[in-house]
């Protein structure tokens, strides 16, 4: 089987740390960006099979960011899941109105996590 | 678990960059400067702090986070002011969370109320706001905001089942006994949003029929002919039938949760009779066309394979005839074309891709002829072997988004101890070459050369690492102006110059105490108070300005006031009553302005509750004299005072100049030293006070004798001694009589204070190349303690 790559995209270095532990533990290959301008770079170059990302974030926030790799054509069948905390349903729908495909809740349960991601990716 | 250790190390890290950004940008808040991107910021830092404290299960500071957040999320938004007395609540909240990250750190426990007060204040604030947006709200459901605080019963495990099955009541009207438990039906049409946010139905009946058995039909009626096809159309629709004793609707709900709002679905709990079963369809009512009978993961490949039989239609329609113009009617599917039927393949092979799948399907012997069929697998099958060979030619580089690593600064430390001792080495084999020996290895001393030369390009690659801005010192001495202005009645404004200067990381730690003491001191005795000044004919507003520049191997840290300087009777009092100076000494006014930073010097009178916390500027000296560093003050009677802080660039490594003291060696730090002269006795004059000086270039220099003053034998011939010239604080400069000039080099400093104790006059120690041990000179400290001995 081979190794799926998820990108996240969070401006706290903890929540990157903890992703990268969870994903890597599970057999992801793991990329990391730390605002919604760097994820895009990272899209521009790789290939990647899901992407989680946080909603607040400095240079480009997460809406930002769906929308962007949304419109980009080839990135329109991506999972993306937003990272929210369990308060803010208006940031699901925001985040789901731009693209968004799903959603974790922090803090994350690293089994959730794992199975919410393969619940949108195949 | 040392994983969680680690994120909590880097959780607080975080933390105390995300304090001092908040502090920066409150600063600036504070000034006025109010604009969204700072309160987004601002919003942002409390956020990650709360992100993160909720991973660990830090609840109280979650709890204040989470209504500070929301606070600032109304005032980011415009829905509440950013008034004054707002800027003031979020400076005191930005203490709160400070404390409580420090508490969480240390384990200590905070009092149960602590934070109440403000949080309360919050609350209140957030309601106004929604008190006062329109009256109707009243009865809305608790917002977010709200519900943090108030326990939420979370319905678990037999509860859940009972709301359903009251549920499933609802939604089907049929009295409960002929409910047969756990039959589902479930009709899902996809909208063409699901698609657009890239859910896949696939995944959904992939995780559905992990519940249970399941069977999916594809309802595809609503296919148009080819040519009225719209790429991206959604015509497909599902129905599922799960059965299984133990799920609920929650259950399935669950599985549709991203979906919700992206489809039509309708869910059903049904009697064993009334659900539609393969091979025998309920709901295909209708004769034709009959609907495809697909499995959860057969749908691709097969409408794909319907496609195909329509362009074969169109090709064979196009070579038969003329006609250009195609009626729709001839692009209808063909009423015998006969139902796709494939077994749930998916429980017996769920790890198949879809490639896989489709070939599972194709042997299919109803549909078509299998030519066709193979023709459109590979075209499945190429897509997802393309990529993956695009992901590995491009999979060679992990976190390519980072572009900085964080390294332990042990690990650095390590690095640069060697690369310390790694230059030791270098100058010891340099000294090491006598003449002959670089008469005779010439190639030897151009290796040598290079080396010298690498080790200098590694040693300062290396010290770059550990360099840091002064921002992060300097950002926290706005608020202290601020406070200290607030007490003492005074207005001060704050200006920096040059925070993006960079020192080394333990300087700048080091730095942070004696730069507020100095600051402390400039807003408490400095600057005068309104009225005084006015009287003086200034402005009301004092100025303290705080700079940062690099001066060759240096850094120098200003801070300067516009107050009304040293009151320096006041300062040459005390200093004779405490005995700091004798009685018959008059220093000049340089002196005495240098006299506040010595050893048990404290205006005592002037002691009020900001500065006199029990110890004196004197250390301030201490502490940056333990970095390596000289404090100098200047001080213009009613016009202000300027104290210059003067830093090494890297406290690992020195350049300095090795010379003879008697027979031990010392070293005095190149980055003092202007010259070194050679004289005879009789240039030296003496000076009443019972020192002496050298006329060097017209000026009058202060000398002192480093074998006299170390209390070491001299040897060498008085009518010939080396003077080294150096400079000191405020470009005063110093003669130091020496016996010998041994030559340049550097040294790695150890502190005499760790190692020993403290000396006046010695700035530490080193050990040489050949293992000797040399004394560093304090070229600033040796000028300061000889006017107190001369006095003595």
């Amino acid at each position: 089987m081979k190794t799926l790559r998820v990108l996240t995209v969070d401006d706290s270095r903890t929540i990157l740390a903890m992703l990268h532990h969870t994903l890597s533990n599970a057999g992801f290959e793991v990329l990391q960006a730390e605002d919604g301008k760097q994820g895009l770079d990272v899209l521009k170059t790789e290939q990647v099979d899901v992407v989680i990302t946080d909603i607040n974030m400095p240079v480009m926030d997460g809406i930002e960011f769906i929308k962007h790799v949304r419109a980009t054509g080839n990135h329109q069948s991506l999972p993306i899941l937003i990272l929210t905390t369990e308060t803010s349903q208006d940031k699901r729908d925001q985040g789901k109105a731009a693209g968004g495909t799903g959603w974790i809740v922090k803090p994350f349960d690293p089994e959730k996590l794992i199975s919410v991601i393969h619940r949108v990716v195949h | 678990m040392s994983d969680l250790d680690d994120f909590k190390a880097t959780y607080f890290d975080e933390c105390s960059e995300l304090l001092n950004e908040l502090e920066e940008q409150f600063s600036a808040i504070e000034a006025g400067e109010r604009d969204a991107d700072r309160l987004n910021a601002v919003f942002r830092a409390i956020h990650s702090v709360k992100g993160g404290a909720g991973a660990f299960g830090f609840s109280a500071l979650v709890g204040f986070a989470h209504a500070y957040e929301t606070l600032l999320d109304y005032v980011r938004d415009g829905r509440i002011e950013m008034s004054d007395d707002v800027v003031t609540l979020c400076i005191r909240a930005n203490d709160i969370v400070a404390d409580h990250v420090k508490a969480a750190q240390t384990g200590e426990a905070l009092p149960a109320d602590y934070g109440m007060e403000e949080k309360d204040r919050f609350d209140a604030l957030a309601r106004g706001e929604r008190g006062g947006s329109d009256d109707d709200e009243g009865g809305e459901p608790m917002d977010a905001f709200d519900i943090e605080f108030v326990p939420v019963m979370v319905k678990l495990g037999g509860d859940e089942a009972e709301a359903d099955e009251a549920e499933a009541d609802d939604a089907f009207d049929a009295p409960p006994m002929q409910v047969e438990p756990g039959h589902w039906e479930i009709r899902f049409t996809p909208h063409r949003a699901l698609y657009a946010r890239a859910n896949d139905p696939l995944l959904l009946f992939r995780e559905l029929a992990v519940l249970g058995d399941m069977h999916v039909r594809a309802v595809l009626e609503e296919m148009p002919s080819l040519a009225e096809f719209e790429p991206f159309a959604v015509y497909c629709s599902w129905e599922i039938t799960l059965v299984s004793p133990s799920v609920t609707e929650a259950m399935i709900r669950e599985v549709f949760e991203f979906v919700d709002g992206d489809c039509d679905i309708a869910i059903a709990q049904l009697g064993a009779a009334a659900g539609f079963d393969i091979p025998e369809p309920v709901v295909a009512a209708k004769p034709a066309p009959k609907p495809v009978v697909l499995t959860a993961d057969s749908d691709p490949a097969d409408l794909l394979a319907l496609a195909d039989d329509e362009v074969a239609n169109l090709l064979d329609f196009s070579r038969d005839s003329d006609v250009a113009v195609v009626p729709k009617a001839d692009f209808t599917p063909e009423p015998e074309l006969a139902p796709v039927t494939v077994q749930d393949t998916f429980e017996e092979a769920p790890g198949l891709s879809f490639a896989e799948l489709a070939e599972t399907i194709a042997p299919s012997p109803v549909a078509k002829p299998p030519v066709q069929t193979a023709a459109v697998t590979p075209l499945r099958a190429a897509a997802p072997a393309a990529s993956s060979d695009g992901e590995e030619s491009s999979g060679g580089s992990r976190n390519v988004g980072v572009q900085s690593i964080r390294v332990d600064l042990d690990k650095v430390d390590r690095v640069v101890n060697m690369v310390g001792e790694l230059v030791i080495t270098q100058s010891m084999l340099t000294q090491q070459m006598d003449e002959t020996l670089r008469a005779r290895y010439t190639e030897l001393v151009r290796g040598l050369e290079v080396l010298a030369q690498t080790t200098r390009g590694l040693q300062d690659s290396v010290m770059a690492i550990r360099a840091q801005p002064v921002k992060s010192v300097f950002s926290r001495m706005p608020r202290l102006v601020r406070e200290l202005a607030t007490k003492t009645g005074k207005k001060i404004k704050l200006e920096t110059i040059g925070e993006n200067t960079e020192i080394d990381k333990t300087v700048i730690e080091q730095l942070s105490d004696p730069l507020t003491h100095m600051v402390r001191n400039s807003a408490d005795h400095g600057i005068e108070t309104p009225d005084k000044r006015l009287a003086r004919g200034k402005s009301e507003i004092g100025t303290i300005r705080l700079s940062a520049e690099q001066a060759g191997g240096n850094i120098l840290i200003i801070v300067e006031d516009d107050g009304g300087g040293i009151n320096r009777e006041r300062v040459l009092q005390v200093a004779r009553d405490k005995g700091v100076v004798a009685p018959d000494v008059n220093p000049t006014d340089e002196q005495i302005d240098q006299l506040i930073f010595a050893p048990g010097f404290s205006t005592a009178s002037e002691v009020s509750d900001i500065s006199g916390r029990g110890v004196g500027m004197d250390v301030v000296l201490s502490n940056i004299k333990k970095i390596g560093g000289s404090v100098h003050v200047r001080s213009w009677t009613g016009k202000g005072t300027r104290m210059t802080l003067r830093l090494p660039l890297t406290l690992a490594v020195l350049d300095v100049m090795l010379v003879k003291v008697g027979v031990s060696p010392y070293v005095v730090p190149l980055s003092s030293i202007v010259e070194t002269i050679q004289c005879s006795r009789a240039a030296f004059e003496r000076v009443p006070s019972g020192g002496q000086v050298l006329q060097v270039r017209g000026e009058y220099v202060q000398v002192i004798d480093l074998a006299q003053r170390f209390d070491m034998p001299s040897e060498t011939d008085p009518e010939n001694r080396f003077v080294v010239l150096c400079e000191a604080e405020g470009s005063a400069k110093v003669a130091l009589i020496v016996d010998g000039i041994i030559g340049q080099q550097q040294v790695v400093i150890k502190s005499l204070e760790e190692n020993f104790e403290r000396v006046d006059g010695i700035a530490g120690g080193t050990i040489l190349g050949d293992g000797n041990v040399a004394l560093i000179v304090d070229v600033q400290g040796l000028k300061t303690t000889m006017v107190h001995k001369n006095a003595a």
